[in-house]
């Protein structure tokens, strides 16, 4: 085991995201087919070994307490550490709602406290990666470090799809010996190429002195109340670890509509899943059912599908049913949707449990699919 | 202690020879069925839903893959501080030490175990058939009837009759005869293997039984023909539904088909009774670009980029470009590759059917293929014959 605990960060709800975050937190969307998006980092750190997880939830975060249950899925229901879901509370302190990160960890300054692992890495939870942290942890070690920022060089694949409302985007700027010499928050035109994936290493203790002293100090943001000034300063050893594997952030209904039909590639199928199992909440559904009428090409399908109509370039989640004459292209359906016979779809996302009813159609704009809210009968 | 009302006993030492080579590896209750499922999660998942929380499995044969399988019993949710699910092999102790010798040798050494929970009732459940019974309304037909056993029955059409064990009862469902493979039978009533003892005559059975040299310690051979000659109340509770014996190559195929109707008689999708399963950390399952997939079953991490029809294929299982797959049962982890063709067959899990193979015929009985076997390219196997790479090592020396 790791020396190591995670700390996942959850936003709050995100409105570039639409319907897809009216009733839930970006880490909740459910992406490929069985997947939230938060499986994808929760796996990556009980694959590096980290057995110590806490998730800081904000708004919304019903659906994500009910995916995470006790965390058995991630083999997380353990007597020692686990997993320990942090909403805000309200104390005289706290006002019963985080207004950043740093707020969020002071709030949760107990959990942290107890916890005995030497380092943690804080991470963000709104991207697909399956990566394993291991050679960020050994670099960090070995390099003495304070702080590791995880960082990928920025390809318009990765930022074509980035929200207009700059969320914190940071650059930085790597130095000899992978030393971070500069940091940019939300620039229009960024002068490097080292997109920061708000995935860092910080050794624990130091984590709450920081947060300690920067909150006591009238300041709130992770990026210009912290990096910002240590990296100027030279202050603390900051590092950059470069990481090379398959990484997007979901930031808009296009990048999330974009990243679904990624899975369609083999390559990126193979980068996504290949290397590390990404454990989720188990369901129980049976095999999906192709009936006789079946005719699917080129789709991602999950189990408790029946299928009886025409399915091409599409991902459906558990439970979908395409009955016969049905003919959906382009399509990202979510768990126990249903679309009945004679019904045609292009370029559309449903949110769960949507009905569309016989002979309808719907098509969308592949630069702007439809997005259809959860629960709805169309 | 608290008492358990009712504990079951579930029956998984037995090899289940009729299978060949699927049970080479594994006992029969570890035969993998429906795309996602193996046989014991049937009367597993059955406990759960009727509420009987404590089941003892006692295994014997090829118990490893039985064993990881079951692991904690988090599937079933069978992980619990009191009661759960408890593999019990034999044991040694210090003065004797044995397999079991029968159904109720099994039992009878497991006394203890049983004892701890000082159950009214114990239901004994064997390893060997797909259905969805709820075990309660069972237990309570036993109680209201005063039964000292209730063995659920099913009728059976006539000309198999001579294959089961025949209960013949009267109108007040009391059984007046058992007939262990009658030739000529009375009755269509057939044993399902499904018991309900009270617990106290049971015990008494089963102590008594273990003294007599001369028993086969069996439940049918022994235990039921001495309760029938102490004119104890021994009752038959009707079971109607679907149930379907698996113990055979083509009975374990037929049933796999059976899912794939339209309007199939065996339903999994109830959700008012799931089965559960391990379920293995897969993504969902990929069809290509050319692939063809009718009426067919395929679950979570397969990837089908060839011709797929009338077939169930488990997790993991890939099939590629021109490759053929028809009224077939592909068991996890195998691969298909480019040309072969597989018709009416059962192929093991972990298998490479390579290029230009061919499985099975048109007609004809089942083929299998054994656990991890590597077909060598361009390999013939024909309608009922079962090759494993023992079988393969064997033809080759003969050939040469």
């Amino acid at each position: 085991m790791n020396d190591v605990m995670g700390i996942i960060y959850t936003s709050k709800d995100d409105l570039t995201l639409r319907e897809l975050t009216s009733q839930r937190a970006v880490a909740a969307i459910p992406v490929a087919g069985r997947y939230r998006i938060i499986d994808f980092t929760l796996s990556s750190l009980v694959n590096s070994n980290i057995h110590n997880v806490g998730i800081i939830a904000q708004k919304n975060y019903h659906s994500l307490m009910d995916h995470l249950g006790s965390g058995k899925d991630w083999d997380l229901h353990t007597r020692n550490n686990g997993l320990f879901i942090l909403p805000p509370f309200l104390t005289r302190e706290n006002g019963g709602e985080y207004s950043g990160v740093l707020d969020a960890l002071r709030a949760n300054f107990d959990y942290l406290r107890r916890s005995r692992q030497e380092f943690v890495i804080l991470t963000n939870s709104d991207y697909i990666m399956n990566t394993s942290f291991e050679p960020m942890i050994e670099q960090h070690i070995k390099t003495g470090a304070d702080i590791t920022l995880m960082y990928k060089k920025a390809t318009p694949e990765i930022t074509e799809f980035s929200s207009s409302s700059k969320n914190n985007h940071c650059y930085i700027n790597v130095g000899e010996d992978n030393v971070v010499t500069d940091i940019e928050i939300n620039p229009n035109a960024a002068s490097y190429d080292n997109l920061y994936l708000n995935v860092m290493m910080i050794k624990r203790t130091m984590l709450i002195y920081i947060v300690d002293q920067v909150i006591s100090h009238g300041s709130h943001d992770l990026y210009a109340d912290v990096l910002r000034p240590f990296i100027a300063s030279g202050a603390l050893k900051i590092m950059a670890y470069e990481e090379k594997g398959y990484y997007r952030r979901i930031e808009t209904i296009r990048g999330y509509f974009n990243f679904n039909m990624d899975l369609l590639k083999p390559g990126v199928r193979d980068e996504v899943f290949g290397s590390n199992p990404v454990y989720t909440k188990t369901r129980d559904y049976i095999p999906t059912i192709y009936r006789g009428n079946a005719k699917v090409k080129n789709s991602l399908i999950a189990d408790g599908c029946v299928i009886d109509g025409e399915v091409e370039n599409c991902v459906l989640f558990r439970g979908v049913r395409v009955a016969k004459g049905a003919k959906l292209k382009n399509c990202v359906i979510m768990q126990d949707g249903y679309i009945e016979d004679d019904v045609e779809l292009e370029n559309t996302i449903f949110d769960k449990a949507v009905t569309i009813r016989s002979h309808s159609r719907l098509i969308g704009q592949k630069q702007y699919p439809i997005v259809i809210g959860k629960n709805i009968t169309l | 202690m608290k008492k358990k009302k009712c504990i079951a006993m579930l029956l998984a030492g037995g090899q289940g020879s009729r299978l060949g080579l699927l049970t080479k590896v594994m006992a029969k209750p570890a035969v993998p069925f429906g795309g996602k499922y193996r046989i014991i999660d049937f009367p597993l998942s059955n406990c759960t839903n009727s509420n009987i929380d404590t089941v003892g499995v006692l295994t014997q044969y090829q118990p490893l893959e039985l064993n990881s399988y079951i692991g904690s019993g988090q599937a079933w949710d069978l992980d619990l501080s009191y009661g759960g699910v408890y593999v019990l092999p034999p044991y040694m102790t210090a003065k004797s030490g044995e397999w079991y010798s029968g159904t109720a040798n099994a039992i009878f050494q497991n006394i203890s175990f049983i004892q701890q929970f000082d159950p009214e009732y114990v239901l004994i459940l064997s390893g060997d058939h797909i259905y969805k019974m709820d075990y309660n309304r069972m237990l309570n037909f036993h109680i209201q009837n005063n039964a000292d056993v209730t063995i659920a029955v099913r009728p059976v059409p006539w000309e198999v009759a001579p294959s089961f064990g025949i209960m013949n009862v009267d109108e007040d469902n009391h059984i007046i005869e058992f007939e262990e493979k009658p030739k000529n039978p009375k009755s269509n009533l057939a044993s399902m293997g499904v018991y309900i003892f009270t617990w106290k005559v049971l015990k008494e059975y089963l102590i008594n039984d273990n003294a007599d040299p001369n028993s086969k310690n069996d439940f049918g051979k022994n235990i039921i023909p001495n309760l029938l000659n102490d004119k104890k109340a021994l009752l038959a509770y009707a079971f109607t539904d679907y149930w379907k014996d698996v113990g055979t190559i083509a009975s374990l195929w037929e049933a796999n088909m059976d899912l794939l109707k339209d309007e199939p008689e065996f339903d999994l999708t109830d959700p008012r009774w799931k089965i559960y399963s391990r379920t293995p950390v897969m993504p969902p399952h990929f069809v290509g670009e050319n692939a063809v997939v009718e009426t067919s079953m395929i679950t979570e991490g397969c990837e089908v980029h060839g011709t797929v029809r009338n077939s169930v294929l488990f997790a993991g299982v890939s099939i590629a470009e021109g490759a053929v797959v028809e009224s077939s049962v592909i068991l996890p982890g195998s691969r298909i590759e480019a040309g072969a063709v597989v018709r009416r067959a059962i192929v093991s899990g972990d298998c490479v059917i390579t290029a230009n193979c061919q499985v099975g015929e048109d007609e004809g009985d089942i083929a299998l293929i054994g656990q991890s076997t590597t077909l060598p390219e361009g390999y013939v196997v024909k309608a009922g014959e079962q090759v494993d790479t023992d079988e393969i090592t064997r033809r080759e020396a003969a050939g040469k």
